[in-house]
């Protein structure tokens, strides 16, 4: 694709001749060096595994926090660049608060998705409403929630578009991830299993040894809504793994 | 420095009394940018009556618009042919009524720009002034009116009203002002006697009296009027000046005790 | 000469009248409603009055907003007509945005903070909400007009409010009898409670009459009913 870069890949509200954005493009590309995040759907529940890049031994691990709740039936992993993805937490919090405060009921996990949108595509020309944004944000994110339609996945990218999913992987080890994840899904998988399915997933795309303290798990289940892991937690499921 | 020779200035002054507010001191401010909204009418129009019959809408009002008590214009219409399938009539104060006015006509020329063959039906302009006389409401500065709004819409008679704060509703037999206290009652018994809705002929004698009895009871009623029909057959038509028919003979038999 | 200046008689006063613009109008009307264990009934009178005019005697005051959920106004007739457009558009958007129809509970809620946002203008009129919860139960949900709202089994709200509701409370909340019966209510008594205390409230409130409207929410749906009270 960057063969066809030209004087359109500039402007984040000019079409390129052939009908693209570039820069959108480009976001989407950014996302691919983020680190990897996964998340799998089972009729139990949905589980999120995120790596954390720990680049250097001085650095706290636990500053970094890449999976965050949003409401208490509500969980995101992001994966691209975090600044951004706090601006869009931000906003799926407001909306799942506004929601509650409006209609006295929790967001769905679609409509606090859509909420997201809606920020996300809100780059280009200002207008009425304000300044606009001057780029997309570089971030993918994958939603997890319990509503009444029971445990949800939603992906969304930097474009805003956001689909539903059994299990997906973003970040740099996305793609072998994701081919992993369409192996080993099936649907009438235990989220126990899920669990397990996601570190090992991870663990094969991981350059760092996968160990308690450069991953983050967390489980969004009917009964306990939204449940990081604990560090003895996540060990433990890391000594089940072969 | 403390001076037991000066006059002490008095204990708590500025200081609030008991049961109010503390006065601050300084010069007392007051808003310079405000501007009255109109409270009450000036040059006033008397009762719209109106009622439905089998094929449309009739709506009739006199032509005298009041200063007070006093008779001040006696040539003012205030029914109103919108276009061929819509009547509005209005009471209340004549210059609101001539704002209204304008602004409808300018909204008909605006649509019949376009020309695409799409008209103003009764219950979009109803719907519409409801709208126009809430918000004027909602600024605390209303149009000073009662309308009454009569057409034919899918077929069937539409009559409906609106006051100055957006009240509406529709009804066979709509009064407003003195008619709503004299007319109204006299229609209702009518209609209710009559199983099936009136005939045109039926509605004009109807109307015809109802205007005597006012004329006879209002005191800023007037016996000139229009009388405006909609009529599935006939059309829109505004007829008048009319004549109140008048019978004054009785005035000598009642002998004041 | 005669009684010129006495207050009792504004109509032969010789000062000038005094008009000031309201932007109120009490148009009366009264709502009723009763709950039960799978549906709830609701009705309204359907005189439209200011003072002594009856505006019109056929009124409607029942607004279906979905297909468990009815409101019931009474009060300013031109907030009446306002709340309830800005409703059922919010209705729709709220489908639109979500892919579902609102329920009762949310819609409630909703109505809240809408009669609250206008807390320094208010929409005047006294609202009761009533539809199916969330489990199938017939709720009614019942509103000042600044959005303070109380969830209930039976409310009787608008003009005759004050004078129903302590009949209701006996009738049905069985307050202050001593044989009180642990079983819930039915349809049909539910009925017949209801339009009693509309025929009591026709012969003592002016605003009360003409006819009442009905409607029963069950899980198929709404019913509508209709019965006559007095027209004077």
């Amino acid at each position: 694709m960057f063969l066809t870069r030209s004087e359109y890949d500039r402007g984040v509200n000019t079409f390129s001749p052939e009908g693209r954005l570039f820069q959108v493009e480009y976001a989407i590309e950014a996302i691919k060096l983020g680190s990897t995040a996964i998340g799998i759907c089972t009729s139990e529940g949905v589980v999120l595994a995120v790596e954390k890049r720990i680049t250097s031994p001085l650095m706290e691990p636990t500053t970094i926090e890449k999976i965050v709740e949003v409401d208490k039936h509500i969980g995101c992993a992001v994966s691209g660049l975090m600044a951004d993805s706090r601006t869009m937490i931000d906003r799926a919090r407001v909306e799942c608060q506004n929601h509650w405060f409006v209609y006295n009921e929790n967001m769905s996990v679609e409509s606090c998705a859509q909420g997201v949108s809606n920020l996300a595509i809100q780059f280009g020309d200002s207008d009425d409403d304000g300044a606009a944004m001057s780029r997309p944000f570089g971030v993918a994110i994958l939603f997890a929630g319990i509503d009444e339609k029971g445990p949800q996945l939603y992906h969304m990218d930097p474009s805003g578009t956001f689909v539903q999913f059994d299990a997906k992987a973003i970040g740099s080890g996305s793609e072998g991830a994701q081919q992993s994840l369409q192996e080993v899904y099936h649907r009438s998988m235990t989220l126990e299993e899920a669990t397990t399915a996601a570190l090992t997933i991870l663990k094969q795309v991981m350059e760092e040894k996968l160990n308690a303290s450069n991953v983050e798990v967390m489980t969004m289940t009917p009964k306990d809504l939204f449940h990081m892991f604990p560090k003895e937690q996540v060990e433990e499921v890391i000594g089940k793994l072969t | 420095m403390f001076d037991p020779m000066a006059n002490a200035p008095p204990l708590w002054s500025n200081g609030p009394t008991p049961g109010s507010f503390y006065n601050f001191p300084g010069p007392q401010t007051k808003p310079n940018d405000h501007f009255t909204h109109s409270q009450s009418p000036v040059t006033t129009a008397t009762s719209i009556v109106a009622l439905a019959y089998d094929k449309g809408i009739m709506i009739a009002g006199d032509l005298l618009a009041s200063y007070g008590s006093l008779a001040r214009y006696r040539n003012c219409p205030r029914i109103m042919e919108v276009n061929d399938n819509i009547l509005l009539g209005a009471g209340g104060d004549y210059a609101d009524f001539q704002y209204v006015k304008s602004f409808i006509e300018q909204k008909i020329i605006d649509e019949e720009c376009l020309d695409d063959g799409i008209k103003l039906k009764p219950k979009s302009l109803y719907c519409w002034l409801t709208r126009v006389m809430y918000q004027r409401r909602n600024k605390f500065d209303p149009l000073w009116n009662n309308l009454v709004i009569g057409g034919i819409q899918d077929g069937t008679p539409f009559l409906g009203t609106v006051d100055k704060l957006g009240t509406a509703y529709t009804d066979r037999a709509i009064c407003t002002g003195y008619g709503a206290h004299i007319a109204l009652p006299m229609i209702r018994d009518a209609i209710e006697k009559k199983a099936q809705p009136l005939t045109q002929a039926e509605a004009r004698a109807l109307i015809e009296k109802s205007l005597e009895v006012l004329f006879y009871r209002d005191a800023r009623s007037y016996p000139k009027y229009q009388l405006g029909i909609i009529d599935q057959d006939e059309g829109v038509k505004i007829e008048g000046p009319l004549s109140v028919s008048q019978n004054w003979n009785i005035a000598t038999i009642i002998k004041s005790v | 000469m005669f009684a010129t200046e006495n207050a009792y008689y504004p109509d032969y006063s010789t000062k000038p009248i005094q008009h000031s613009f309201s932007p109120y109008a009490d148009n009366g009307g009264s709502v009723v409603a009763i709950a039960g264990d799978d549906f709830v009934v609701v009705g309204a009178d359907t005189r439209l009055s200011a003072g002594f005019s009856i505006y019109t005697r056929e009124q409607n005051k029942l607004f279906p907003l979905s297909n468990t959920t009815v409101l019931g106004c009474s009060g300013c007739w031109c907030d009446t007509l306002t709340l309830t457009r800005i409703l059922k558009s919010r209705m729709q958007m709220y489908h639109q945005e979500h892919n579902k129809v609102m329920s009762t509970t949310a819609c409630a809620q909703m109505l809240s903070t809408m009669l609250y946002y206008k807390r320094f203008f208010p929409y005047y009129i006294s609202n009761i909400l009533v539809g199916l919860d969330n489990e199938g139960k017939g709720c009614i949900y019942s509103y000042d007009p600044i959005g303070h709202c109380e969830k209930t089994t039976y409310r009787a709200g608008g003009s005759a409010g004050a004078l129903l509701q302590p009949l209701l409370d006996n009738q049905i909340g069985q307050k202050n009898l001593t044989k009180v019966s642990a079983e819930s209510i039915t349809q049909e008594k539910a009925l017949a409670i209801l339009k009693d205390v509309f025929i009591s409230a026709a012969e003592r409130d002016i605003y009360t009459g003409d006819n009442v409207m009905i409607n029963i929410i069950t899980k198929d749906g709404i019913k509508e009913d209709n019965f006559e009270l007095r027209k004077d």
